[in-house]
């Protein structure tokens, strides 16, 4: 029995996008952002300006100077990485609530996430792409399809990794064969109905790139193969693991040579020790602490 | 106790009381050492291969890379008196993701150049869990040398090693 009808219900009570990030993703296509426009979206919000500075004065940035106010972090960070933040500080809330279908841990979909953005950006910087915000949205909102679908995966869980393991297909593939419908497709959804620019829902549907059309857009093949390299790295692997398929024809789009690869993934090492003020975003309890994975 | 191993890290205890562990391996490798006469025992989670692809991080760090995380988690063992002969090897990861296994095969390189590692020295490897695409948790418990992994997935699978 296929279970559609019933996850489309789900839908139906889907919290709506927190606005301080809605007004963000608006500023994203925009070639040019003042600083009234960025004050303007989160001067209402006391805590993401909180977040804000925490996070501008992270060992991630590694600014010199202390930052004080919202202008001093446009100043010194540029519009992009504010944008980044700002996105990533107003989304956290949708990813509070635990995604037990695909982790073990109650922070591990959030944890995935946060890392699979900051993958786009040091791919993009191994490929020399202009530094954007809306590859590090993506990279962030990539599995949101998950949020939804957890419930579903759990249900099936058995199920769907039988498909996995005798027809070595993907785990997406696998939830499309049981479930109906996968969490790329959920989430191309989900950013339907909350009006997301075009470019960050197609990366969202097509991410896995089960369909031809996930060819058309270099930023899809980027957050494919950060996602990819993510679950490569480890850590806040889910219980779906590395089952997803690895297409050589994206690293020679990119003139990608393994070694290229491992660069990136000994960067990514770092950059991750870094940004554990990020992971911190989700609350306290298991806060800036390496949470339990096992 | 518990004690935590980072990604591109190592652990070296002869503390009886220590549960040592390296959490969601992927295509990093785990390495557990131990030598029952004394009860000394080591575990390394390493990232890539080769130092060669950064010399000044494989300085830093040796244990970011195969080639300079091994040799290290054998010294460090037998400063606490563990012997080479005496030692249990046993080794999980290396996960890869589906398809072509020329492409996107760290997981795979990870797994030969420690082959490598032990074949030009002599030592053997006890027992493994390796490849596939499974996410896997190593633990080594120090008053006891038992060694086991658990497969990340809802029903939390065990296996000794």
């Amino acid at each position: 029995m296929s279970l559609v009808p019933q996850v489309l219900r789900s839908l139906k009570n889907l919290p709506p996008f927190p606005m301080v990030a809605q007004r963000a993703l608006l500023l994203l296509n925009k070639p040019e952002v003042s600083i009234q426009e960025l004050v303007d979206v989160v001067k209402f919000d006391p805590a993401i300006t909180a977040n804000i500075l925490r996070i501008s004065n992270s060992a991630y940035f590694g600014l010199r100077r202390e930052i004080h106010s919202l202008h001093q972090a446009l100043l010194l960070l540029g519009t992009q990485e504010l944008l980044k933040i700002i996105i990533a500080s107003g989304a956290t809330r949708l990813f509070s609530a635990p995604t037990p279908g695909y982790f073990t841990e109650r922070q591990g979909l959030w944890r995935h996430s946060v890392s699979c953005a900051l993958m786009v950006d040091l791919l993009g910087r191994e490929l020399s792409l202009p530094d954007q915000a809306t590859g590090f949205t993506a990279g962030l909102m990539h599995d949101i399809g998950k949020v939804v679908l957890s419930l579903f995966v759990e249900q099936k869980f058995h199920e769907i990794m039988e498909v996995v393991e005798q027809q070595g297909v993907s785990f997406q593939a696998a939830e499309k064969i049981i479930l109906g419908v996968d969490h790329a497709e959920m989430g191309g959804e989900m950013a339907r109905m909350w009006d997301f620019p075009d470019r960050l829902r197609l990366a969202i549907t097509y991410h896995h790139l089960d369909k031809p059309e996930a060819y058309t857009d270099d930023l899809i093949l980027l957050v494919y193969l950060a996602d990819i390299l993510t679950l490569m790295f480890g850590q806040d692997l889910g219980t779906d693991g590395l089952a997803y398929t690895g297409y050589p024809e994206v690293l020679r789009h990119f003139h990608l040579r393994e070694k290229s690869l491992q660069r990136v993934l000994l960067q990514f090492g770092s950059a991750w020790d870094e940004a554990q003020i990020f992971f911190g975003l989700m609350g306290k309890q298991d806060g800036v602490q390496r949470a339990n994975r096992g | 106790m518990q004690i935590v191993v980072g990604v591109a890290d190592m652990k070296i205890s002869s503390q009886p009381q220590q549960l040592v562990v390296t959490h969601a391996l992927g295509s990093c490798i785990g390495v557990a050492v131990y030598d029952p006469m004394v009860k000394v025992g080591g575990l390394l989670h390493y990232m890539l291969p080769e130092s060669s692809l950064d010399e000044e991080k494989g300085r830093q760090n040796p244990c970011m890379f195969a080639d300079t995380g091994i040799p290290l988690l054998f010294r460090e063992c037998y400063k606490l008196g563990a012997v080479k002969h005496r030692m249990r090897v046993k080794v999980a990861g290396g996960s890869q993701v589906l398809g072509g296994p020329e492409h996107f095969n760290i997981g795979r390189r990870n797994y030969a150049a420690l082959r490598k590692i032990f074949l030009k020295n002599n030592v053997l490897i006890d027992n493994e869990d390796v490849g596939g695409t499974k996410a896997r948790t190593l633990y080594l418990e120090i008053a006891t040398g038992k060694v086991w992994v658990k497969i990340i997935g809802q029903n939390q699978v065990i296996k000794d090693l």
